[in-house]
This record gives structure tokens, C-alpha cells and sequence, in this order.
């Protein structure tokens, strides 16, 4: 028996092991999934040309310019050295921040699945542009560099982070680019799962009282900086983005969903919500 | 870039924490002045002015030892700025 016939990369789910992955819990999002679409529809509202591009086609000069304004703020891209820098920042917070060994594996499993991401937006990137496929592209939003010095950071980091991803990539399935429309799905529920991961260990933490104390002083940091990830809302770039169909909604209306849903789950965690002005850079 | 990093290796300094390059450039890892202990990370993206006030914001997690080195270091550092409200954290949190 050679066990080698086949390319691995063409054994997809054949491939896996059958066995617990994450301490049974990884992946969170086919539970959520499973008692419906958990994600907020963001549909386009307005009239707009029906523009499809895919990968080889010639693209409009702006057009071009702004995909590549998305991409570069999304950062996850195997030649990006700053995205594999923040993810040695994740292995950090896992070797001295995860309580338990069950968190660790949890955080190994996150890793590999942002590695996979890392893998399809390199495959996009170079579809689009050779020379980008290596260019390093430090994550330029405060967001990306706050610091990490308890376990709770680290889990407000994935639930609200991931989750601005989710809701972006919820946002691509309607993408005028093919390649990043073809990729929404799955990036989209990775992302929610990575959200989910990071709210399991929120629930946790809140389970006790010392935890919850500091859950409580650290939430206004996060969330603050998780509002202000969607950028400014009378950005000027957002009707060129939506007019060329890379976008669905403005940020101000991909915001309101996306407060709507974590402060829902801030609430349940028994936590207090921030004023969504305070600590704001940008409204 | 140098500003904002100086600014915000100077705020943590005031807490006995180093930042320390990591494996690439763009974030560091924060370590204990004292024993060496590996506390966290940080990125040198944060905007002026932030981190001295995150970390004044957290005074109160630093001196009731619920943020800051298992040694001590931080809560040590946090009854020698201001011991009355030091005092008063670890009643309230602890």
C-alpha cells in the first residue's frame, strides 16, 4: 500500500485524519452555522453597474487601485512578513498567556487555519499582481498593535478582530473580483469561528469574578478600537468601492450591524457596554 | 515610526516592562524588568498618546496583580507611584 497516490493538495477532506481537532471543540462555526445564518445580510441597496472581474482580466485603472487597497488592509498573505509577525505574536500569547492546555491546542488550530488564509490570498494576490505577492505590508490600524498582556486580550482580540473579518467577508460575497468572491464563504466562517474561539475563552474568563473585573477594564479598549476598524464613516472611498461592486455597504452601516451583534454578546456575557464614543479615533 | 515606539517603550518603562524585538519588526514582546518574564506583545502602530493612557487606564489591574508579572514588579511599581489608590485597587479588586 504506497499511502502517496494522489497530490495531497487534491485529497481535500480525505486527507484529515478522522479525530478530535482543538480538544473536540475546533472548528466552532459548524454548530453556530447550523441553527442558521448567524451574520447579519449586507446586501447593496443601491443602484450600481453589474461589473465581474476575474483574474486575467484587464482591470480598470481604479478599480485596481482600490482591490488592492482592500487586500493590503487585509493583510493575510503568506509573502506578507508582517502578517506572519503577528502571528508569532499569537504563538507568544499561547505559550504564556493560555491558561490550560486545552486553549493551546485551540490556539494551534487558529493558527493553522489563518496559515491556510494565508496560502488563498497568496494564490489571489498573485492572480492580481506578481510583485505584490512579497511585498510586506505592516497592518496600519492601531487595531493590529494593541497590547496583549493578559489572556483576556488575547480573547477580546479574536472575538472582535475575527469577527470584523467575518463581517468583511460576509460583505465579498457579492464581489465584483471572482477570485475574492469565490473565497468569501470560507473565509467568512473561519473568521466567525475565530470570533467564536475567542468568545468561548470570554465566557470562560467572565465565569468567575476576578476574571470578569478585568474582562470589564479591558473591554473598553477593545471595543473602542473594534468600532473604529471600519474606518470613517464619511469616507470618501466607500461610494467608489460600492459603485465598482468591491464593497456592498458603507462602513457606517457595516458598523451598526456589526455593534448590533457584539454588543448582543457583551451583554449576555454579563458586561457592561463602553460608550461607543468613548476612546473613538475614528467616527 | 522611532517617536511612536520611544513613546511607547518610555510608557511601559514606567511599569518595569522592556519591549523587546520579536521575530519580525513590527511588534515586540513586552518583558519584565525585573525577572525576565515574558508578559505579553505589542505593535508599533498604536497613534500618540495611546499607550500612556491604556497603560494609566490599567493602574488599577497592575496593582491588584491582576495584569503585571507574577513577581510582583508591576503591583510593586503601581504602590510606589500613587499608594493610596494602589491601596484602594487591591481592597476593591481583590
Amino acid at each position: 500500500m504506497t499511502q502517496n497516490d494522489g497530490e495531497f493538495d487534491n485529497l481535500g477532506a480525505a486527507a484529515e485524519p478522522k479525530r478530535d481537532r482543538g480538544a473536540g471543540l475546533w472548528p466552532f462555526w459548524p454548530s453556530v452555522y447550523a441553527k442558521g445564518d448567524p451574520l447579519p445580510g449586507l446586501s447593496c441597496k443601491t443602484a450600481r453597474p453589474g461589473y465581474v472581474f476575474d483574474e486575467g482580466d484587464e482591470l480598470p485603472e481604479e478599480y485596481k487601485s482600490l482591490l488592492m487597497k482592500m487586500l493590503r488592509h487585509e493583510g493575510e498573505r503568506a509573502g506578507n512578513k508582517s502578517f506572519l509577525g503577528l502571528m508569532s505574536t499569537c504563538l507568544d500569547a499561547a505559550e504564556t498567556l493560555a491558561p490550560t492546555p486545552e486553549a493551546k491546542l485551540l490556539k494551534s488550530e487558529y493558527l493553522a487555519e489563518e496559515l491556510k488564509h494565508a496560502i488563498m490570498f497568496h494564490r489571489l494576490a498573485v492572480g492580481l499582481d506578481k510583485d505584490f505577492a512579497l511585498r510586506d505590508v505592516p497592518y496600519a490600524h492601531y487595531a493590529f498593535h494593541l497590547p496583549k498582556e493578559t489572556w483576556a486580550d488575547d480573547a477580546y482580540f479574536h472575538f472582535l478582530m475575527d469577527l470584523n473579518g467575518a463581517f468583511h467577508s460576509r460583505d465579498w460575497r457579492e464581489s465584483s473580483y471572482l477570485p475574492l468572491r469565490k473565497i468569501s464563504r470560507t473565509v467568512e466562517r473561519d473568521e466567525f469561528g475565530h470570533s467564536e474561539m475567542g468568545y468561548y475563552f470570554l465566557r470562560e474568563i467572565c465565569s468567575e469574578r476576578k476574571g470578569r473585573i478585568l474582562a470589564q477594564a479591558l473591554l473598553g479598549k477593545w471595543y473602542a478600537a473594534a468600532l473604529d476598524m471600519f474606518g470613517r464613516s464619511d469616507s470618501p472611498n466607500t461610494p467608489k468601492f460600492i459603485h465598482w461592486g468591491l464593497k456592498s455597504v458603507g462602513n457606517a452601516e457595516i458598523r451598526q450591524a456589526y455593534k448590533d451583534y457584539v454588543d448582543r454578546k457583551l451583554v449576555a456575557l454579563g458586561l457592561d457596554l463602553p460608550d461607543e464614543r468613548e476612546n473613538r479615533r475614528f467616527l | 515610526m522611532s517617536e511612536i515606539l520611544d513613546e511607547i517603550r518610555d510608557a511601559y518603562a514606567l511599569w518595569g516592562i522592556e519591549l523587546v524585538v520579536a521575530t519580525y519588526g513590527t511588534y515586540y514582546r513586552l518583558r519584565c524588568g525585573r525577572c525576565g518574564s515574558l508578559l505579553g506583545c505589542v505593535g508599533d502602530r498604536l497613534l500618540p498618546t495611546m499607550a500612556r493612557a491604556m497603560l494609566n487606564g490599567q493602574f488599577d489591574l497592575y496593582a491588584a496583580g491582576l495584569m503585571g508579572c507574577k513577581c510582583g514588579y508591576q503591583a510593586e511599581r503601581a504602590r510606589a507611584m500613587d499608594p493610596e489608590r494602589a491601596e484602594a485597587a487591591i481592597t476593591n479588586l481583590s
